[in-house]
Formats: structure tokens, C-alpha cells, sequence
């Protein structure tokens, strides 16, 4: 009896170890490639979103033709504008959300958006903890590139590490693609005056 | 023999427990290089290592009245503004202050605010030895990370071994709820409200004026 059970246990051994150096090689080779990617998912328009150190709300998204919100745009050119709800979800003062949000599917004049507070158009200031703030990210756009009437935001996290591989520091790292949340554009006309002192 | 295999083991044993002591409680890289802190507390001298530093007072406003480029700007926060007047003056050797970090009563850490622009009376403070200076740090804080907080002011934002003064924020009247008891509507940078005494003499008093 106990010599039957030995053998068996071999034989599972045996055939175990081929088959998982079987989808080694084939997992070294590639064959993995070609499963279909897990695209980010859909988030949901009016709920926050915890995105690593950011919560964010998306608030709404428009198509400026003006000034808006101090940032100064180049003649023949028109800016996306997103408005989020951001809360520092850190316990320091922060102004890592450049990478946040990116518009999907539009070429941009310039990849990195302006980014104001909509309270006093301060550009870029840090936020601090616990304190929500309504900011607007501007895009420049070419002024004749067509932007759908509902348009996707890639929502971007990062990850918090208590130590870090350089020098044992805390820190948010290794950025990562959270999902991706979709607004209507509204299209204001250049006699917009909102915000643009 | 056989004691000594034991002996052995138990030796072993005893360096591995004592290896992973020592790794789990090894101190962060952070915390070895961190500023060095000298406590004090309002309305006392605090000697940091080049300058020495005395909180004079707290004032909490909702708005914050400012101008910036001959443009009056009036500035309000989801939170309170928390403006602190400090006297500093330089140890040995003219110098600047320019890191100041409110530090909640959880070590949530609020730096100065950046919505001010260029301001004189505004971080970086040139300061010089013998000659006394008052400066501001200007915070956004929300409400419930005043009481027990403590204000952190620094020659620089990173200054690792670096002395940091720490002031604990005891002199801040507060009410029940937390919140401080008073707070003015509005603050005027320019024209400060002079109910303190007779030190205050505003941040444009040629006094602690320090021209090059």
C-alpha cells in the first residue's frame, strides 16, 4: 500500500513538473501575448474616485475659446477644461496631480495641461490635507480639432510604498492606469467671462 | 557532543532572532536624516542653529486681503487662513528663513500657502544678527487641525540635521468645538489689525526693515 501511494505521488510529480515547465516556456515565448488585454474599467461620472494620493470628483468638462481661468491661450487655439473636485488624501502638503487626468483620444498641443485653482486662478498651488479644492486642468487644443461631445479621462493612481528600494522612504510610485471616466463637453462660446480675471 | 551541536543551534538561533531585531527596527533612512527639532513655545525664544526664532501671535481669518501687483485681491479658502507673525533674527551670520509648516495635532503637515505670490513681509525672511525682524507664515488649515497643533519653522523646506524650531500653538484660545474663538471675516495684509500690544508693529515698519 504504501508502495502504490509512493508511486503515485511520483507519478503526480512527474507530470505536474512537465506541465508547469511546458507554460514556463510557453509564458517565456509569448504565448501570453496574445490574451486579450484587461482594458481599464469604466468609472462612474458623479461618484469620487480614490486615485492613489488623489480623491477626485470630475465635475464637468467644456471647450473653451477664451481665457479661462488666467491661463492665456495662443491666438487660434481653444482649451479643454476639466473641473475636479481634488482632495489631498496624504498627510502633507502635495502638488503631484499633473498625471492625474489625460483626455483619451485627442492630440493635444501640448501633453502637460495648465493647471488652476478655480477659487482665485492660482496656478498650480499646492493642495493640503483634507482640503478639497475645485481645480480645472486646461488643455490647449488646436483651435480647428474636433472634440466629441462626450469624451473619456484616463484617471491615473499610483501606488504608496512605506519603503522604498533607493532609500527605505515612503513614497507613491509606479503609476498605473485606475480606469477611465467619461463627461459630456459642453462648447462655451468666446464671450465666456467665468473665472477668467 | 551532543551538547555542543545544541549549543550550537541555540547560538544560531539566537544571532538570527536577534539579525531580524535589529532589521525590522532599523530606523528610515528619513528619520536619520530629519531636521532636528528645538521645541519652544509661544512668545518664546526658540534658538534653531542659525536663527533664532519667537512666535508672537496667531491670527485666523476666513478671508485673506492682499495686493498683488497694484491688484487688490481678496483670497478665501475652504478652510481658515492662519497667519503667524514671528520676530526673527539671524545667530551668527546674515541668513534666510524661508521653510514654515503648520503641523496638526494627527502630524498632518500643511506647508505655507503658495497663493500669495512675492510678498516682502512673506517667506524667505533675510534676517542678520542684531537685528530684530518680523515675519509672516501665512497656512490654509482646516478647522479641527488647530488645537494641539504646533508650528514648524526651518532655515529651508529640506534641510536634513538641519535644526527645525517646533512651537507648540498652547497661546491659541480655542472654544469647546475645537475651532478657534476668534476669527476675523477678513484680514488685511497690508493694514494688520493692531489690537496685540505694542510690538506689532506691522510688517512695513521701518524698524526691522533690512535693506542690502
Amino acid at each position: 500500500m504504501f508502495n502504490t501511494a509512493r508511486s503515485k505521488i511520483q507519478t503526480w510529480i512527474t507530470a505536474g513538473a512537465g506541465t508547469i515547465a511546458a507554460l514556463f516556456v510557453a509564458g517565456v515565448m509569448g504565448a501570453f501575448g496574445a490574451l486579450p488585454a484587461h482594458a481599464p474599467p469604466q468609472l462612474p461620472p458623479g461618484a469620487a474616485i480614490d486615485a492613489g494620493r488623489w480623491r477626485v470628483q470630475p465635475v464637468r468638462a467644456y471647450v473653451s475659446h477664451a481665457k479661462v481661468y488666467g491661463v492665456l491661450l495662443k491666438p487660434g487655439q481653444k482649451a479643454l477644461v476639466l473641473e475636479a473636485d481634488m482632495t489631498n488624501r496624504t498627510a502633507q502638503s502635495d502638488k503631484a496631480y499633473f498625471d492625474v487626468f489625460e483626455p483619451e483620444g485627442l492630440t493635444l498641443a501640448d501633453r502637460q495641461p495648465m493647471i488652476a485653482l478655480t477659487r482665485d486662478s492660482t496656478l498650480t498651488p499646492e493642495l493640503h490635507p483634507g482640503m478639497t479644492e475645485r481645480m480645472a486642468y486646461v488643455w490647449a487644443l488646436a483651435g480647428d480639432a474636433a472634440v466629441p461631445s462626450s469624451l473619456g479621462f484616463g484617471v491615473t493612481s499610483e501606488i504608496f510604498k512605506p519603503r522604498d528600494n533607493l532609500y527605505g522612504m515612503p513614497g507613491w510610485f509606479n503609476p498605473y492606469r485606475l480606469g477611465t471616466v467619461t463627461l459630456p463637453v459642453a462648447d462655451m462660446p468666446a464671450t465666456d467671462t467665468e473665472g477668467g480675471s | 557532543m551532543k551538547i555542543r551541536v545544541l549549543g550550537n543551534l541555540a547560538i544560531l538561533a539566537a544571532t538570527v532572532a536577534l539579525s531580524y531585531g535589529m532589521q525590522v527596527t532599523k530606523p528610515h533612512y528619513a528619520d536619520l536624516t530629519a531636521p532636528l527639532p528645538v521645541d519652544g513655545a509661544m512668545g518664546k525664544r526658540v534658538h534653531a542653529r542659525s536663527f533664532d526664532v519667537r512666535l508672537e501671535k496667531v491670527v485666523f481669518a476666513r478671508q485673506l486681503k492682499t495686493n498683488q501687483f497694484g491688484q487688490e485681491k481678496l483670497l478665501t479658502t475652504s478652510g481658515l487662513w492662519a497667519v503667524a507673525t514671528t520676530s526673527l533674527t539671524a545667530t551668527d551670520a546674515s541668513t534666510t528663513v524661508a521653510d514654515g509648516t503648520w503641523q496638526g495635532p494627527t502630524d498632518l503637515r500643511y506647508n505655507q500657502t503658495e497663493r500669495l505670490g512675492y510678498r516682502q513681509d512673506m517667506p524667505p525672511h533675510g534676517v542678520d544678527p542684531g537685528l530684530g525682524k518680523l515675519g509672516l507664515f501665512v497656512f490654509e488649515v482646516p478647522p479641527d487641525q488647530i488645537r494641539g497643533a504646533k508650528l514648524l519653522i526651518a532655515a529651508r523646506r529640506f534641510g536634513p540635521l538641519d535644526a527645525q524650531a517646533r512651537i507648540s500653538l498652547d497661546g491659541v484660545r480655542t472654544g469647546p468645538d475645537g475651532q478657534p474663538a476668534d476669527i476675523l471675516p477678513q484680514y488685511d495684509l497690508d493694514a494688520p489689525p493692531r489690537d496685540q500690544g505694542p510690538q506689532d508693529q506691522g510688517p512695513q515698519g521701518p524698524a526691522q526693515e533690512t535693506r542690502p
